[in-house]
């Protein structure tokens, strides 16, 4: 009894052990008006559909009340008797530990067992997993039809891809996991220093991958050997040789000139051997679907995207010398009134007000050199990295979509058939290139200035300072950041359905007209979401290590 | 500690600093400054905060970029040629207030990025010289730590390794002491006492009074962006010439 007073007394302070009714009201009811608002419109909530579950399903939801009163019966004793078992005590702490907490835990209870009844029902208890069910009358009423993930995995992996092309496929597939493989053997940190010449020809081989999926994948058409061609890359790569060694970037050597020189010659004639050859004839792309699309698409933007963002944030953080207003405003007046002299009639002919007001467009000129002369100092390279930004920013991915495909006819001689997969590319790209700049510019401002000038003090110049000194820092703190946007184009990449293409998600509409698959969604959504959760979650895993691996010596 | 000297110099001086003046948008922050450094001298610079001492030393390796005026190092005068400053940058080494050292790479990999890219040097030489400076600034092994793994008297001797690693033949420090605890101080302080004696041409913007007086051939006072007073460092704390001068040295040394 005396105890029992002295519990009493201690919860006058605190209300940790022990059990007090008023301050056990005032805690979870009494509180606050709104505190019981709260608990009345759950309550409510969860007593309207607990009665429709009893309706619909009497047995289940009686287990689960049942269960629920056990658990409720259990904390209180434990209350009572001041001492807890393991399970009482986790049920308090955790699912029972106030009013509205344990209202909530009914409540979710409940939709959790509709749930997990509903999915075994559909997916298993009433479901077939025949791959050979052959017409739309022999699927369940009210179960999966598994079977149509195994009966048109062709579909899915590839599209309409003939058959007589898979084995490519299923190279390039094994050289990408190959590559993977060595890659992460032989960059184990036990091997690393004894096979250089190993990770050599690997990181060789990484730069030429996408030249060999082009092959397995594209093929190469049979040609004529081009030897103006040949010639003008010799050239091209001469000039760039001379123009580094000039600028002290690369030391001269004899070894170095001749393998420039050689290089074109020599892949140029791989690549001719390969077309003049039935091992690789040419694949019509537009043919590319299913998973095969998307990992295309979404690979070649990933990779494009990044190098192309970090140049485009360095331009746009570019200070390099502005051309100076007195160049600017002549040359944008001079531009101006040539545009008006060379397109005169047209006010004239305008119909309208929106075509009358078009017919001052050079004005814009001038506009566009306030921009560039006001806002960027005359420093063109910001100026138009910034604009490109803005500009690819505030579109519509689908738009650009729809403009690649469109426009992509403008940049070639008239007739030209150009594939849809590579106008998507491109836009996707210049689309994912806009804000990966975006996230990559807020890696450099986070750089210390001190980071800057260090570098300028020991006679870094800028290429050098950049890619030793600035962008391994900033790289690596946008890594989830980067991640993220990768994973999001990895996602939306199924956008280019919406212009006809049959990704994987595309593909769906394609399986689900076949008579017999017909009228089939839901497994694919699922099995669907289930690839595309797979694939993210790789990637997120993947910078996660990434980033724990870089953070060495972080301070 | 024996330190190796800086490469020969073969001018009269190596500092030629004429009339230069320096704007930050209105406000002027050099306002005239003139100065001759011959090689081998040792300078400490000293003033109130806002005199534009920082400024003045960035000049020199065109952190900043002066408006007006002439600066001439080593016979090469600092112009818009990038490749004037980049020959000036490799010939003047800085150290920092707060050290600047690169955190994602290691210390040894601080030391030797400048030599190998800049100077264009194989990576075991450079190695070999990054382990002889660290091993005169005293920490050979913590070679292969990261910056943020050491204290900041271990930073700072980093700093100065990494800089002399590129062989300067001068040196500037920009108040190298003033983010250190006081029992860190002195660490960086004997370093720049040795450099000092082997014949670096330095340049030191500093509170440290013990220092200027004991090491320094001559003091410069700088307030509002010029040059007040120029002294040995024994008539300066002693006999000061200026009135500014005096009441800065007032303040100071009854704090």
């Amino acid at each position: 009894m005396t105890t029992h007073t002295e519990t009493t007394t201690q919860n006058e302070t605190s209300t940790g052990r022990g059990f007090n009714w008023q301050y056990f009201l005032q805690d979870n009811l009494t509180g606050s008006w709104h505190q019981m608002l709260i608990v009345l419109v759950l309550a409510v909530i969860t007593g309207v559909y607990a009665y429709g579950q009893f309706q619909e399903s009497p047995t289940s939801t009686i287990v689960v009340f049942v269960i629920w009163l056990l658990g409720i019966f259990m904390v209180i004793s434990g209350e009572f008797r001041k001492r807890h078992t393991n399970l009482s005590r986790w049920l308090k702490n955790n699912l029972l530990s106030s009013i509205s907490n344990t209202i909530l835990t009914l409540f979710l209870f409940l939709i959790l067992v509709n749930a997990v009844v509903g999915i075994a029902n559909w997916g298993f208890i009433n479901a077939t997993f025949d791959p050979a069910l052959t017409a739309p009358e022999l699927q369940p009423e009210d179960g999966a039809t598994w079977g149509v993930i195994v009966g048109a995995r062709k579909l899915l992996a590839t599209g309409v891809l003939g058959p007589e092309y898979s084995w490519r496929v299923w190279t390039a597939v094994f050289y990408i996991l190959g590559m993977w493989l060595i890659t992460y053997i032989v960059s184990r940190p036990a091997l690393k220093e004894n096979l250089r010449i190993v990770r050599n020809v690997i990181n060789g081989l990484w730069i030429l991958s996408p030249v060999i999926l082009y092959i397995f994948l594209a093929g190469v058409p049979n040609s004529p050997y081009n030897i103006q061609g040949t010639l003008t890359g010799i050239v091209v790569l001469l000039a760039i040789y001379v123009l580094l060694w000039w600028q002290k970037v690369i030391p001269f050597s004899w070894t170095s000139l001749i393998g420039t020189t050689a290089i074109w010659p020599v892949l140029y004639s791989i690549w001719w051997a390969i077309g003049n050859n039935e091992f690789f004839p040419p694949i019509n792309v537009d043919e590319w679907g299913g998973f095969l699309l998307t990992m295309i698409i979404a690979s070649s933007v990933i990779v494009l995207s990044l190098p192309l963002g970090m140049v485009l944030a360095l331009a746009r953080q570019s200070d390099v010398f502005g051309i100076p207003a007195w160049i600017i405003w002549p040359a944008a007046i001079g531009a101006t009134a040539w545009g008006f002299t060379t397109t005169p009639g047209l006010l004239e002919t305008s119909r309208n007000i929106a075509e009358q007001a078009l017919s001052f467009w050079p004005l814009f000129i001038l506009g566009i050199a306030y921009l560039i002369h006001r806002m960027f100092k005359g420093n063109m390279v910001a100026g138009a990295s910034t604009m490109f930004i803005e500009l690819v920013r505030s579109v519509p991915l689908i738009t650009l979509l729809f403009m690649g495909i469109n426009m992509a006819p403008f940049f070639f001689a008239t007739g030209t058939s150009i594939p849809k997969p590579w106008p998507v590319i491109v836009g996707y790209t210049l689309f994912a290139a806009a804000y990966s700049a975006e996230t990559i510019r807020g890696g450099l401002q986070a750089i210390p200035n001190g980071q800057y000038e260090a570098a300028d003090a020991l006679g870094f110049n800028t290429m050098q300072k950049m890619r030793f000194i600035i962008l391994p820092q900033a790289l690596r703190i946008v890594i989830p950041a980067i991640v993220g946007e990768f994973i999001g184009a990895f996602k939306s990449s199924s956008l280019v359905s919406i212009v006809g293409l049959f990704d994987f998600l595309g593909i769906n509409r394609v399986i689900s007209s076949n008579p017999q698959w017909l009228g089939l969604r839901l497994e694919l959504y699922v099995f669907m979401g289930l690839v595309y959760f797979l694939g993210s979650f790789i990637m997120s895993s993947y910078s996660r290590r990434l980033e724990a691996q870089l953070g060495v010596g972080e301070r | 500690m024996e330190f190796e000297g800086p490469a020969p110099s073969f001018v009269d001086e190596i500092i030629i600093v004429e009339n230069v003046h320096k704007w930050f948008g209105e406000f002027e922050a050099l306002r005239g400054v003139d100065l001759r450094v011959k090689p081998g001298e040792v300078i400490v610079i000293i003033g109130p905060s806002g005199s534009g001492k920082s400024t003045f030393i960035r000049c020199l390796n065109r952190l900043e970029e002066h408006q007006e005026g002439r600066i001439i190092i080593d016979g090469t005068e600092l112009s818009h040629d990038i490749r004037n400053i980049q020959e000036v940058r490799r010939e003047v080494g800085m150290v920092f207030q707060q050290f600047n050292l690169f955190p994602h790479l290691t210390v040894l990999d601080n030391i030797t990025l400048a030599p190998i890219n800049v100077r264009k040097w194989s990576r075991d030489r450079a190695e070999e010289v990054a382990m002889k400076w660290l091993t005169r600034v005293g920490i050979p092994e913590q070679a292969n730590k990261y910056p943020g793994q050491l204290s900041g008297g271990q930073q700072q001797r980093v700093a100065i390794a990494r800089t002399l690693s590129m062989q300067p033949k001068i040196l500037l420090f920009d108040e190298p002491t003033s983010a250190l605890d006081p029992e860190m101080i002195k660490e960086v302080l004997d370093v720049m006492r040795d450099l000092a004696k082997s014949g670096y041409t330095i340049l030191a913007v500093t509170h440290e009074m013990g220092f200027a007086r004991e090491v320094s051939d001559r003091i410069i006072f700088m307030d509002a962006g010029k040059i007040v007073e120029e002294n040995t460092p024994e008539d300066f704390y002693n006999n000061p010439k200026e009135e500014r001068t005096r009441l800065f040295l007032q303040q100071i040394l009854h704090h």
